[in-house]
């Protein structure tokens, strides 16, 4: 892998991933869990939690690379917009750079929404272990 | 670039990285000095110089340095190249 390699993965926050999150990690603020109380606050409808994104992520790393030999060291992400239920985001991440001395990949990413909007983005490094 | 400059402009990479203000690095600091100074960290901050100086180094020169001092001296190297 090398700088300015592109890669494109396309996801779903459909109601397994949802529930399964929260099913999980017991997240059940309002704003996730309450429709009357997102939209009271400006939000179309119950926002997804944001470290839905995070686990794509994960598989974004784990699986999608050519490489399995990797772990993640760093990883930054800032949300922009809210995501909804159902929606299906776009995920780009281009290397940014490779550092050979420490056998480490950064990755600049960011997900789009179908309206062609950024709703997150941040950097995420890698090891080749 | 002279020795000391750069061993203060490590200094600072050290205390941002590291996330302590009390680091104050001599040319005879090793790992085993700083606490915080792990193998994952040692990463971060190999990056964190490369990032700074401008300057890539081989996995084979980053394993000769045995101290602070010799890091400084191949940055310094490198910059007056």
């Amino acid at each position: 892998m090398k700088k300015g390699d592109k890669f494109q993965q396309t996801f779903t926050v459909d109601s397994r991933v949802y529930k399964g999150f929260i099913d999980i990690f017991k997240d059940t603020n309002p704003l996730h869990t309450d429709g009357a109380f997102a939209i009271e606050r400006g939000f179309k409808s119950e926002v997804m939690h944001g470290n839905i994104l995070n686990g794509f992520l994960s598989y974004f790393i784990g699986e999608c690379l050519p490489l399995k030999n990797v772990i993640i060291q760093t990883q930054e992400i800032k949300f922009s917009l809210p995501v909804y239920l159902d929606s299906v985001l776009t995920f780009n991440a281009e290397i940014q750079d490779v550092f050979d001395s420490v056998k480490m990949i950064e990755f600049k990413y960011y997900f789009q929404n179908v309206e062609g909007k950024k709703v997150a983005k941040g950097t995420i490094q890698i090891g080749l272990i | 670039m002279e020795s000391s400059e750069a061993l203060k402009q490590v200094n600072a990479i050290f205390i941002d990285v590291l996330d302590n203000e009390d680091i104050v690095l001599t040319p005879e600091t090793t790992a085993s000095d700083i606490e915080e100074w792990d193998s994952l960290n040692h990463i971060q901050l190999v990056v964190a110089i490369e990032k700074h100086f401008k300057q890539r180094f081989t996995s084979a020169e980053i394993q000769k340095w045995s101290n602070v001092g010799e890091m400084c001296d191949a940055i310094q190297q490198r910059l007056n190249k």
